[in-house]
């Protein structure tokens, strides 16, 4: 199994998994799910599940050994006099950060050396060339267990949570391995929290019958944004990214918003089968999208793309570098001298831009997504630096930002700096995206709209009719669902001959309609790369 | 009635549904002819459904190997027997005892001949649902179709009118040699044979045996793809199932493939002058065997003299 | 206290109901600057140390929640 959009998984092993989730008596149900999700994982990455069961083991006994810590630092505390208890609590504080440093060590360690020695060696070599020097660091070539990336932040937030006794150590070896291993989220996410998840995926809850319709509808809506639209594009964006310099601007502005389109309907096609398999077994996952393309500002943006990603960066790298002693200091300090918008913004800054030094180099070892991760950092700070600027200005001319075109106006412009990121997100390296983007901007031109170009790209007239009718579709499902209303349990009031219809109309579309088969070639998951 | 048996009753008649849907729709989008136009896909290995009902002798299935190495024209022209190439490139074993179904349904050739090479080619759990899956609906392998569905579609029968003028063999006189050397080197290793790969051969090994054909395993030469532990894995085969086994790559003395002339893409495929020598030694060897007719004078097989007088032009490039 | 917080949010972010409203976070409301700001005027203000265990949703939700935690840290000391 490859991806969660096959034959092989939606139609053999997760129904498979299902009748005999359901079937057996409750307390064996959990038990099923673990062996369910180690035999996935053992079917991408075979031996490499040793990684994931060394990780697992690991963090189960640092959240006990922090726990030890922690009720013997309460013991002493409890014999105290209240003027040393502040010493006491500093000594135990120290005690359980070396955990916790040990912790990381062994966690993020294998994910850097796996997944960034090549990049790191490369780097180097080049710098000792340029330096004249004539040794060079030898480069491993090293595979990564499938999920790597996404189930190590689950690992260190765990680890995270338990020391900050925001949760209890838990002994349940079982639970806290399923937690790590589930298969819907192994692969590419939801990024999940202990506190919230860990104990209704053991629970071990029969499914009901809407768990089996609403789950199915949503894998089913899933499927047809990744066959219909983000597979039907495969083939023009591999071509325009590889050979870019045979194109011009116009091809350069397809080639971002394409792109764009393509990874938003794969990520969140998947990220649908992914919560509706959950969802199956009655078990509710984070959500990782929420209508992205309708936010109106680039930290919007961010509170609606890949969800679960961003909040752990919120959770365990922004706000405890924000609020740390040091950086709390320059905060008042600058809050006396530039007020209290423009002070915590030096603070701010800094913890965002390891935050996006790390979101930029989580997606890859390469410096085009550290460019990407530094242009959304730019954006973002720039913005909340002129924002007392843009209020008044605005207020000046009687526009009210909430409402009406310059509503519109904010996600359009929203929407385009995203499509830009994007293009050096996907560029075959740093220097293809600047000249991709330096096309875009100064050879802008409509000339291959028009001369044939486009249609000899991979894509013919009536597949980009099925694409733009495909994403209009989407769009109004998400106009509706972003005013409130849960289409599914909409849907579930109308009489049965709607529902059916409905139902079928998609699974004949994604049918009919998806970009499958002898025509077609196969389309390796974007984000299971990760 | 109880909510549970109700909403079991229900799902069971949402998937029938679903299949009579399927089963409909396949028949609208199953090409109704077996030409390109019609949307009709490997049209070369395909126009045998074209024939004329049990007029051809042998069939030979696999892959690009087969398309290269065998021209059935040259075997009508010294001997007058009919035979056709249902070779595709990279064919998987499911895609053979699918041409070969399809072709019995109008033909009882005497032989069919089974390339070897499509033995060894790695099918996935995956690529076998979904072709038996195409099986039962067609729906699903033509579905592409929807870009040039016409009305006709709607309620048309099917009928097949093309056929190949070369009988499925793919003219190519490119030279593109390697040096000449003993590539068979012996060796005790077999080559293994996957559990799926297995599963196609005996079917076309049943289907053969029911309806009184005779199975041979052919390997034609290719200096760069085949091994002595290839050869061995396929011999153990051919012995557990009392099938004749002939390895082109072991009868250099009676082939005389000199890989500097008769190759087209450096040992991987022969090229025209490479098929004529391996098309010459199968006429032989059929001639031999006594189990054909010399259709060459009769006149229901006359359009094959008329398709000759085509293949010929082809090949001697004019 | 809650005219104070609620003097303090509006000099951050105007467009909001604080009155009403008890989604600051789950809503987006408030952007992680914005509490940034918010904590830092907080511990001025009301002479706390508001460590960043506290910084979670709960507390940061509704005016009510914010003060209910101000008083508490002032309590602990």
């Amino acid at each position: 199994m490859t991806s969660y959009v096959s034959i092989l998984y939606l139609l053999i092993f997760l129904p498979a998994v299902l009748l005999v989730y359901n079937v057996l008596p409750k307390k064996y149900r959990p038990i099923i799910l673990l062996l369910a999700s180690y035999a996935f994982f053992w079917s991408i990455s075979r031996k490499l599940l040793v990684f994931l069961l060394v990780s697992t083991v690991s963090i189960h006994h640092i959240g006990l050994w922090l726990t030890a810590v922690q009720s013997e630092r309460n013991d002493v505390l409890a014999k105290t006099e209240r003027s040393g208890k502040k010493a006491v609590k500093a000594l135990y504080i120290r005690r359980q950060r070396w955990i916790v440093f040990l912790a990381a060590c062994v966690h993020v360690g294998t994910l850097l050396v796996l997944k960034y020695s090549g990049f790191f060696g490369r780097n180097i070599n080049a710098l000792l060339q340029t330096a004249g020097v004539g040794l060079s660091v030898p480069i491993l070539k090293l595979m990564m267990p499938i999920g790597i990336s996404f189930y190590t932040m689950q690992a260190m937030s765990y680890v995270f949570d338990v020391y900050r006794e925001t949760k209890k150590a838990d002994k349940n070896l079982g639970r806290l391995a399923l937690y790590m291993a589930f298969f819907p989220t192994i692969m590419e996410g939801p990024i999940c929290r202990y506190a919230d998840d860990a104990e209704q995926l053991w629970e071990g809850r029969r499914s009901t019958l809407e768990n089996l319709t609403f789950g199915a509808e949503r894998i089913l809506y899933g499927v047809f944004k990744k066959i219909i639209i983000a597979d039907r594009l495969n083939i023009m964006i591999k071509t325009l990214y590889t050979g870019y310099a045979d194109y011009d601007g116009g091809m350069m502005a397809v080639a971002a918003i394409a792109y764009t389109c393509q990874l938003y309907m794969e990520f969140s096609g998947t990220m649908d089968v992914v919560i509706g398999s959950a969802e199956l077994f009655g078990v509710v996952l984070p959500e990782n999208f929420r209508h992205p393309f309708f936010s109106k500002s680039i930290s919007e943006f961010w509170t609606r793309w890949h969800i679960t990603l961003g909040t752990w960066f919120r959770d365990y790298i922004f706000y405890p570098l924000s609020m740390s002693k040091p950086l709390k200091k320059l905060t008042s300090k600058a809050r006396k001298k530039i007020g209290n918008h423009f002070g915590p913004l030096i603070a701010g800054t800094m913890a965002l831009f390891v935050v996006w030094l790390f979101n930029g180099l989580w997606h890859g070892a390469g410096w085009h997504y550290i460019f990407f991760g530094m242009y959304h950092l730019v954006l973002i700070v720039a913005a909340n630096f002129v924002e007392p600027f843009t209020r008044e200005f605005l207020e000046k001319i009687h526009i009210r930002r909430e409402e009406g075109p310059y509503r519109i106006f904010r996600m359009i412009r929203t929407a385009l700096l995203v499509c830009i990121g994007e293009l050096f997100f996907r560029a075959e390296g740093l220097r293809a995206g600047l000249c991709m983007f330096n096309k875009m901007v100064t050879q802008f031109t409509l000339c291959s709209f028009t001369d044939g170009t486009i249609f000899s790209l991979g894509m013919d007239k009536l597949d980009f009719i099925v694409v733009i009718l495909a994403v209009l579709f989407v769009f109004a499902v998400s106009v509706v669902s972003e005013k409130g209303t849960n289409v599914r349990r909409l849907l579930s009031t109308k009489r049965r001959i709607i529902r059916w219809a409905v139902c079928y109309g998609l699974i004949l579309c994604c049918i009919i309609f998806g970009a499958y088969g002898m025509n077609y070639t196969p389309v390796d998951p974007i984000y299971a790369g990760f | 009635m109880n909510k549970k048996a109700k909403d079991i009753i229900g799902c069971i008649s949402f998937m029938v549904g679903l299949l009579i849907l399927f089963a409909v729709l396949s028949v609208i989008f199953v090409p109704k002819d077996n030409s390109r136009a019609a949307g009709m896909e490997a049209v070369q290995a395909n126009g045998i459904l074209g024939e004329k009902e049990n007029t051809i002798d042998y069939i030979i299935l696999g892959d690009s190997e087969t398309h290269s190495s065998f021209t059935p024209m040259q075997i009508w022209k010294d001997y007058g027997y009919t035979g056709y190439v249902c070779g595709t490139n990279a064919q998987h074993l499911y895609e053979s005892e699918k041409f070969l179904r399809q072709a019995l349904k109008h033909q009882s050739p005497k032989y069919v001949i089974l390339e070897t090479n499509a033995i060894y080619r790695y099918s996935s759990i995956e690529n076998a649902i979904m072709a038996k899956a195409e099986n039962y609906f067609p729906l699903f392998r033509y579905h592409d179709r929807w870009k040039n569905l016409k009305f006709s579609d709607l309620g048309g029968s099917v009928q097949y009118t093309y056929t190949n003028y070369s009988k499925g063999y793919r003219f190519e006189d490119r030279i593109d040699g390697v040096e000449n050397k003993q590539y068979m080197k012996p060796t005790e290793r077999a080559k293994h044979i996957t559990k799926i790969n297995r599963h196609y051969v005996n079917n076309i090994i049943n289907l053969c045996k029911e309806k009184h054909i005779e199975l041979i395993l052919v390997s034609t030469p290719s200096i760069s793809n085949w091994t002595y532990a290839k050869h061995n894995g396929i011999q153990k085969l051919a012995d557990q199932n009392g099938l004749t086994y002939i390895d082109m790559n072991l009868l250099q003395d009676q082939l005389e493939i000199d890989w500097e002339t008769d190759t087209r893409d450096k040992g991987d495929h022969l090229n025209y002058s490479g098929a004529v020598k391996v098309t010459d030694w199968l006429g032989t060897y059929f001639k031999q065997s006594g189990e054909f007719t010399d259709h060459r004078q009769d006149a229901a097989y006359q359009s094959w003299n008329k398709d000759l007088k085509r293949y010929e032009k082809k090949v001697s490039g004019k | 206290m809650k005219e104070q917080i609620i003097e303090i949010l509006e000099d951050i972010q105007p467009e909001a109901d604080y009155e009403t409203c008890r989604t600051l976070i789950d809503d987006h409301i408030l952007s992680s600057l914005d509490v940034l700001s918010l904590v830092a005027e907080l511990e001025d203000e009301f002479d706390v140390t508001i460590p960043t265990v506290e910084v979670i949703p709960s507390n940061f939700n509704s005016v009510d929640a914010i003060a209910a935690m101000v008083e508490r840290l002032q309590e602990e000391g």
